[in-house]
């Protein structure tokens, strides 16, 4: 049996060779170091060179404090009135779904008070009001559900806005909960939650017009997938978890689109450099 | 580790839970409504028992040692009367979420503050749910008038 290691074998390098060879790469370094600019030699564009590298500019200073959250939990609500507007603007709201109209202008009328409610916050605190939606909210979850739902061949338009609008709420009511634990003033933690409160109750009663009926208000499951069904109470405690919204035209195999929905993490927060 | 004033603050939350458990308890006993509402009132009765329990947790040695007397009294009166069944239940969950939000003002400690946080927002959607069993009126479901038990 023979072994990599043994010194007959003839792709194997000696110890006195591996030596030799370290003394000739460090050799190299030096001798391409002393040509550099260091050293004083002009570079006169004799020899080719691909690109140019560009020079970098420095992040503005990204520092996560209390005015930042609530600029954050205000660029939400903004998410909120334009799902709410672009909702009531494609007259989807009839037949069974008419009274939705009264709750989206509700809804719609609730978050801009918590707009307001929420940049007077911001100002107190010497920031900056931020008067517009969370961008990266936008692309990533509503811009998208809003293509499926408008699909010329779904079927459930007007069920998949409400659809939305409870994945929102739900969105809204966990960012306020979840930046209790972030915000550092216990009074602004407490106007925090009073809002997540009524976004939590909203969520609530768009989740009975999605599944109605007293014994659908708490958990529930789908007999034949298993999956559990929308409920307005369903659980004891406020949820953390991502936020599942199924929208748009069933595919082939009778499944529809499942989209999944985050609460604002370091790279959507509303940071002071950012505006509107 | 809890300071005093932590600890004072959330047994007065925890007091509170456990009468509104008491008061659920008392209500489903009634066995005055459908097969339905009774399935309601006993998820909300869980939640409530769970929410004491998990103070009582947090609290360990210096855990409430009773309800909330004054709040049990004043609700179990108000429940005496059958017209009122809902709207007191809907008292109920508002003025617990009045209490806590005011709690959660006082608190140091951040993490019990998000505790009680994500108890309020379930609450909330309790006190949506009795409000839709009184009326169709949206101001009933989303607005909350009750007072905090604690001074804010």
């Amino acid at each position: 049996m023979s072994y990599p290691n043994q010194p007959n074998q003839p792709n194997q390098l000696s110890r006195r060779e591996l030596l030799r060879l370290s003394g000739l790469s460090l050799a190299s370094g030096i001798a391409l170091a002393a040509c550099g600019k260091q050293s004083g030699v002009i570079d006169d564009g004799a020899i080719a060179r691909l690109g140019e590298a560009p020079s970098t500019t420095a992040l503005a200073e990204a520092e996560v404090t209390d005015a930042v959250l609530l600029r954050t939990a205000a660029s939400l609500e903004y998410n909120a009135i334009d799902t709410y507007t672009a909702a009531l603007g494609l007259g989807v709201f009839k037949g069974d779904l008419a009274g939705a109209t009264e709750i989206a202008k509700r809804f719609r009328d609730d978050h801009q008070a918590h707009a307001d409610a929420v940049n007077g916050l911001v100002k107190a605190l010497g920031g900056k009001e931020h008067r517009c939606a969370n961008v990266r909210i936008n692309d990533l979850y509503l811009t998208p559900a809003l293509a499926l739902i408008t699909d010329d061949k779904n079927p459930n338009v007007g069920v998949d806005v409400i659809a939305l609008a409870h994945a929102l709420e739900n969105l809204a009511a966990q960012t306020y909960q979840g930046v209790v634990e972030l915000i550092s003033d216990p009074k602004l933690r407490a106007d925090a939650i009073r809002i997540g409160q009524q976004e939590s109750r909203h969520a609530a009663l768009l989740a009975q017009v999605l599944n109605p009926g007293i014994a659908a208000m708490g958990p529930t499951n789908d007999p034949t997938t298993g999956k559990p069904n929308i409920a307005a109470i369903p659980a004891a405690y406020g949820s953390q978890a991502n936020i599942q919204l199924i929208v748009g035209a069933p595919k082939p195999d009778g499944t529809r689109t499942t989209l999944l929905l985050e609460t604002p993490s370091l790279n959507s927060l509303v940071y002071d450099s950012v505006s509107c | 580790m809890l300071s005093e004033n932590d600890i004072t603050f959330l047994v007065a939350a925890q007091s509170l839970e456990l009468a509104a458990r008491d008061l659920y308890a008392n209500a489903i006993s009634r066995k005055t409504k459908s097969d339905e509402e009774q399935g309601l009132l006993t998820l909300l009765h869980s939640h409530h028992a769970a929410y004491e329990q998990t103070l009582n947790g947090v609290l360990s040695k210096r855990a409430a040692l009773k309800r909330n007397d004054e709040a049990y009294t004043r609700f179990f009166a108000l429940l005496s009367n059958a017209d009122n069944f809902w709207t007191t239940l809907l008292e109920l969950e508002n003025t617990a979420i009045a209490t806590h939000t005011a709690i959660i003002a006082k608190l140091e400690s951040a993490k019990h503050a998000s505790l009680l946080a994500s108890i309020t927002t379930v609450q909330a959607r309790h006190a949506a749910m009795l409000a839709t069993r009184i009326s169709t009126n949206l101001d009933l479901a989303l607005e909350n008038t009750a007072q905090s038990l604690v001074a804010p």
